[in-house]
């Protein structure tokens, strides 16, 4: 401990996000964090600070929990909506664990009746690992896109699935490289099987199909390229003072620098400032407590803005709760002596 | 050129050699020696001892500090853990690549030097006698398979030769073991038999009693 007691006085690491709201080329944010540490109440805050200075602003929700709804007091969908009171805050909430009986449903409707090939297509969609969230991820990418908002903020699920989300454009465009590969040399092939159409059994057509994938290849992979790059895209990881926390957030960090994401911020949350003449036993133990994983932070992430947000005594819901906190995002909380 | 006559059995020696100490006993020879030599590959390998060290240090340093009371100083460390990890593993690959190789060029190397010319010789000097019998002493029959296959009657052939030698071979160190075996005390007398490398074995022992009876002539 001897070396914990580095001075933060002179930081240029300011304890605030406004680094996030003066980077004007920012497009894609995702909060993460393990569950339950307010990652939600974070991106709303996030979200309605961003909302004033910037024209537009796409709140999204991947956490098969939705918590959007709750957090703003209002139903959201599938689409995008306006959020009650902002004029250019819209949110929107989608399930991960997607559809992709949809999509399949969608292209051959009896798809048990002809037996065989669609059924095979069906067992192959489903043999790769996370390639229902990848294709739902894929299709609200496309949604965004064609969408014109300014920055897009993602209020991701608890670490593990963030990080499998992450994954997914590379995952999804190995996947897809090595079929565009396959169909590139047995395409005479089965076309010789399927006649001059390339018809499928289920009236699909295979080359159809291949081009459908590899337009979503593309789609994938420019999206990739735009998350690792560090002009428009950031990562923003949401911690309470505690230790499974911290250690899921270095965890996180480690693997977001392995896959290039860029990442400068940290929001503390649910701190206890307690007044000095309080005798709660618990508050007293539990800042102790806080005090400590708050040092081992400022001086293991001496390079990240560190905001630290204090726990209130009301359930941040709502409008007005939700500024009043996101104001805390940007002006750094003085506890009551 | 040495005489055919030493030559082969020289060769049968060095076969034998082989076959006992085992290939790769003896490929991880020359592989140490190769380190040893001021190449690109024994810098590789001193690099990843170092590399190696480091991070059992720095394992030590990991395992010895308490992620909940330092968890920075432990959270650094595991970061470095990490990086060498990955570090060490691609020298390894690496590593492993270059001796690879090198196994099978020292491989070939081996085999040709030894069994290949086991084989080759027989191709190249089959129609000469390797030495002439003294006219009369054998029977029709026993100058035959002597000379067989393809040397003239009456002499040794350059496959009897090499038969009686890989003979006379086995013999004399099955009586070198057997003489160490006793003078080191008697354990470590029945060893299994040292894996051969394929292509390396002795030829069957088809006219071994005629080969052991005319030995010594």
């Amino acid at each position: 401990m001897s070396a914990a007691v580095v001075s933060a006085d002179d930081d240029v690491f300011e304890p605030t996000l406004q680094s996030i709201l003066d980077q004007k080329t920012l497009r894609w944010i995702f909060v993460g964090g393990k569950g339950g540490v307010g990652k939600t109440t974070t991106s709303c805050s996030l979200a309605i600070q961003l909302a004033k200075v910037r024209r537009s602003v796409l709140l999204i929700s991947t956490d098969p929990a939705h918590n959007l709804s709750d957090a703003f007091s209002q139903k959201f969908g599938k689409e995008a909506r306006l959020v009650d009171g902002f004029t250019n805050l819209s949110a929107m909430e989608i399930d991960p664990n997607g559809s992709i009986q949809d999509l399949l449903a969608g292209q051959g409707e009896d798809a048990d009746a002809m037996g065989g090939m669609g059924g095979m297509m069906q067992d192959l969609a489903f043999a790769i690992p996370g390639i229902d969230e990848a294709m739902s991820f894929a299709e609200v990418l496309k949604q965004v896109k064609s969408l014109s908002y300014e920055v897009i903020i993602f209020d991701t699920a608890p670490t593990g699935h963030t990080l499998r989300f992450l994954q997914f454009p590379s995952v999804l465009e190995k996947a897809l490289a090595k079929v565009s590969q396959l169909s590139n040399q047995y395409g005479p092939l089965l076309n010789g099987f399927l006649g001059s159409q390339g018809q499928l059994p289920n009236g699909q057509n295979l080359n159809e199909m291949m081009e459908k994938l590899e337009g979503l290849r593309q789609t994938i992979s420019e999206v990739n390229a735009q998350f690792k790059d560090e002009n428009l895209t950031t990562f923003v990881c949401v911690c309470i003072a505690e230790f499974l926390s911290l250690y899921e957030t270095e965890r996180m960090i480690q693997e977001l620098g392995g896959y290039g994401i860029d990442t400068h911020c940290i929001v503390v949350n649910q701190l206890l400032f307690p007044r000095l003449e309080s005798n709660c036993d618990q508050c007293n133990a539990r800042r102790k407590m806080q005090k400590k994983y708050l040092d081992q932070i400022e001086e293991l992430y001496d390079e990240f803005n560190v905001v630290r947000m204090p726990l209130l005594t009301e359930e941040v819901r709502g409008k007005e709760r939700l500024e009043n906190f996101s104001d805390m995002l940007i002006h750094p909380y003085t506890p009551p002596e | 050129m040495p005489s055919l006559l030493l030559v082969v059995l020289l060769v049968e020696v060095a076969v034998h050699l082989v076959n006992t100490i085992g290939a790769a006993t003896i490929n991880n020879m020359l592989w140490n020696i190769y380190l040893a030599l001021p190449t690109e590959v024994s810098k590789q390998a001193t690099e990843k001892n170092r590399l190696q060290k480091e991070y059992l240090a720095i394992r030590r340093d990991l395992n010895a500090t308490s992620s909940q009371d330092q968890f920075a100083k432990w959270a650094k460390l595991r970061r470095q853990h990490d990086k060498q990890l990955e570090q060490l593993e691609n020298m390894k690959a690496s590593h492993d690549a270059s001796k690879a190789k090198f196994d099978r060029a020292a491989g070939i190397i081996r085999w040709s030097a030894t069994s290949g010319v086991k084989f080759i010789l027989p191709w190249i000097y089959g129609k000469e006698p390797i030495f002439w019998l003294p006219s009369g002493w054998f029977p029709y029959y026993v100058e035959w398979i002597l000379s067989f296959p393809r040397a003239p009657l009456g002499s040794i052939s350059i496959v009897s030769w090499q038969t009686a030698c890989g003979a006379a071979v086995l013999l004399f160190s099955d009586a070198i073991k057997a003489i160490l075996a006793r003078a080191l005390g008697t354990k470590s007398a029945q060893k299994p038999p040292v894996t051969s490398v394929a292509g390396e074995k002795e030829p069957g022992p088809a006219p071994s009693s005629a080969a052991t009876s005319k030995k010594n002539s």
